[in-house]
């Protein structure tokens, strides 16, 4: 196995790592995508980590940047954000079709990365999967039920609250968060209804670390109704894990799971190639 | 930007091509290169940004610049279990002839953040460096090593990130988030004011509660540039926040353009 650097795109503005093990020429390309603004080694390494891991197993990969974002320039076109977010995914695909002979894909995605993952797969018809880590979600009363009814009877929690102040309750609020820009809830629940009707697998990871929003297994389907039943869809929640994953055990044990979840849906029939 | 990105070179180099580098091609006209040393684990990332932000003013200055990964870091080859400091001065050293090797430049002044400004320091002779320009380079290496075992521990323990704390288990021999191997860590915990060099320019940024004791390791007061604000090198709750600054990006392109360096 090899991984080779590549300045790419419509512009040659985007830079990524391939890694291109032998490999039939139906394999299926694994596109690992950016976390919020992390170039693309990922955070704490996990897009180094997980790509090496499936290329050992006969995945062609590709960890890049988009457009503006790590190592990557901008394209010098007049578009928007979504409309790059996908010509450049776009040129993702073309430069793993050229050197590895992939045509479908599976992409992959933490926070921001899967709601890009999400948009591209809305609407290009070479995305096959989808792994979308913390992605798109939801309060429901479930989860509001589950939150708020626990706090209610903890005495301890009322007597942090009131000794607290104002003051560190408003510090702790005007720090940067973590969070994706939210999409109604009906239209993210018809997209993945047509990316299973197109034939797609997905693969819902959601950690811990979105607890202020997510927090049972049972909130995918509280969130996204009866397509969370689907047979193509996994849902998976580490509740003990936080969300980007910073120890070590924590990303081998995410990556365990999403390597289970590609030999599973997309496998490697024998050495260097996939069905 | 377009223009600029295209200069922008990136490919794996070194035996068995194992470290990853991005060079920035420039018109030679200041007759140096400058070779960008990286800091160690999270740091790494946190300033992954401003390293790239320097390397395109050097490259605007005429002064072409290479920024690498050390084997087991970024996109080179290893895992972060194997960073061994000695490795990593070896890296630096095969980066500091690759770099000449791409540019035709032999003076070769080299620039770290942090740990990557000791590693800097400590392949002064052997990459022969013209100069070194450190920015907030660790003084006390056990000091070091304690204050990274303590954010390790507040990490582990942090109900901001976690449910609840993870058992000591989860976040044994690790540093914020990556691997640690004893070895490295007993090579960062001797890291002393032993400096086999001087650099002419070491920016301060560390807050006024931390020792500054840059005189320890000879530098005098001119060659001595603080920096505002201070930088949050160890603050858990930034660990994940990318450190900039327009102010050093500026000092150290006006330093490496002008006489010094």
């Amino acid at each position: 196995m090899t991984e080779q650097a590549f300045r790419f795109g419509r512009a040659r503005h985007l830079i990524g790592i391939a890694g291109l093990p032998d490999a039939s020429p139906d394999a299926i390309g694994v596109i690992v995508l950016n976390s919020g603004m992390v170039h693309h080694v990922g955070p704490f390494r996990l897009a180094v980590d997980m790509t090496r891991r499936l290329n050992a197993l006969g995945y062609p990969t590709l960890r890049f940047d988009f457009s503006t974002i790590g190592d990557s320039g901008a394209s010098g076109e007049s578009q928007t954000r979504l409309q790059q977010i996908c010509a450049d995914a776009d040129d993702a695909m073309e430069l793993l079709r050229q050197h590895a002979g992939c045509r479908r894909f599976v992409l992959v995605g933490l926070c921001s990365g899967a709601q890009n993952a999400h948009t591209v797969a809305c609407v290009d018809d070479k995305v096959a999967g989808a792994v979308f880590m913390d992605g798109y979600a939801y309060r429901t009363i479930g989860f509001k039920i589950r939150h708020y009814l626990p706090r209610l009877f903890d005495p301890l929690r009322w007597w942090r609250r009131l000794t607290r102040g104002r003051a560190a309750t408003e510090r702790s609020s005007s720090e940067p968060v973590f969070s994706t820009v939210p999409s109604p809830q009906a239209v993210v629940r018809a997209d993945f209804a047509g990316m299973l009707k197109r034939g797609m697998k997905l693969c819902l990871i959601y950690s811990g670390g979105i607890n202020t929003y997510f927090n049972h297994p049972r909130q995918f389907r509280e969130c996204f109704g009866s397509v969370m039943a689907d047979p193509a869809v996994s849902t998976r929640y580490l509740k003990e894990m936080d969300h980007t994953f910073a120890l070590v055990d924590d990303r081998k044990r995410l990556i365990d799971h999403i390597e289970a979840w590609l030999r599973r849906n997309f496998p490697v029939t024998h050495a260097g190639t996939s069905s | 930007m377009t223009m600029r990105t295209e200069a922008e070179h990136p490919f794996f180099f070194g035996d068995r091509s194992e470290l990853f580098g991005i060079y920035h091609a420039a018109a030679p006209a200041a007759g140096k290169a400058v070779l960008l040393c990286a800091p160690l684990g999270q740091d790494q990332i946190r300033c992954h940004r401003l390293y790239r932000q320097l390397a395109h003013a050097l490259a605007a200055e005429g002064i072409p610049a290479l920024r690498f990964d050390y084997y087991g870091c970024g996109d080179s080859l290893g895992t972060s279990a194997e960073v061994r400091w000695d490795r990593c001065i070896r890296d630096t050293v095969t980066a500091a002839n690759e770099l000449r090797a791409r540019c035709g430049i032999d003076r070769v002044v080299a620039f770290g953040a942090r740990l990557g400004g000791n590693m800097a320091l400590a392949a002064f002779a052997a990459a022969r460096f013209a100069d070194i320009v450190v920015w907030d380079p660790v003084i006390d290496g056990q000091a070091h090593v304690a204050t990274l075992d303590a954010m390790q521990e507040a990490l582990r323990q942090d109900t901001r990130r976690f449910i609840k704390p993870r058992p000591a288990a989860f976040a044994d021999e690790q540093w914020l988030g990556f691997a640690v191997n004893p070895e490295l860590r007993a090579q960062i915990s001797g890291l002393g004011v032993g400096w086999k060099a001087t650099p002419s320019l070491l920016l301060d940024s560390l807050p006024a509660s931390s020792s500054h004791a840059w005189r320890a390791v000879a530098v005098d007061d001119a060659s001595i540039k603080v920096l505002q604000p201070s930088t949050p090198w160890d603050d858990l709750a930034r660990l994940e926040v990318a450190i900039l600054s327009h102010p050093l990006v500026q000092t150290v392109t006006a330093h490496l353009r002008g006489a010094h360096g």
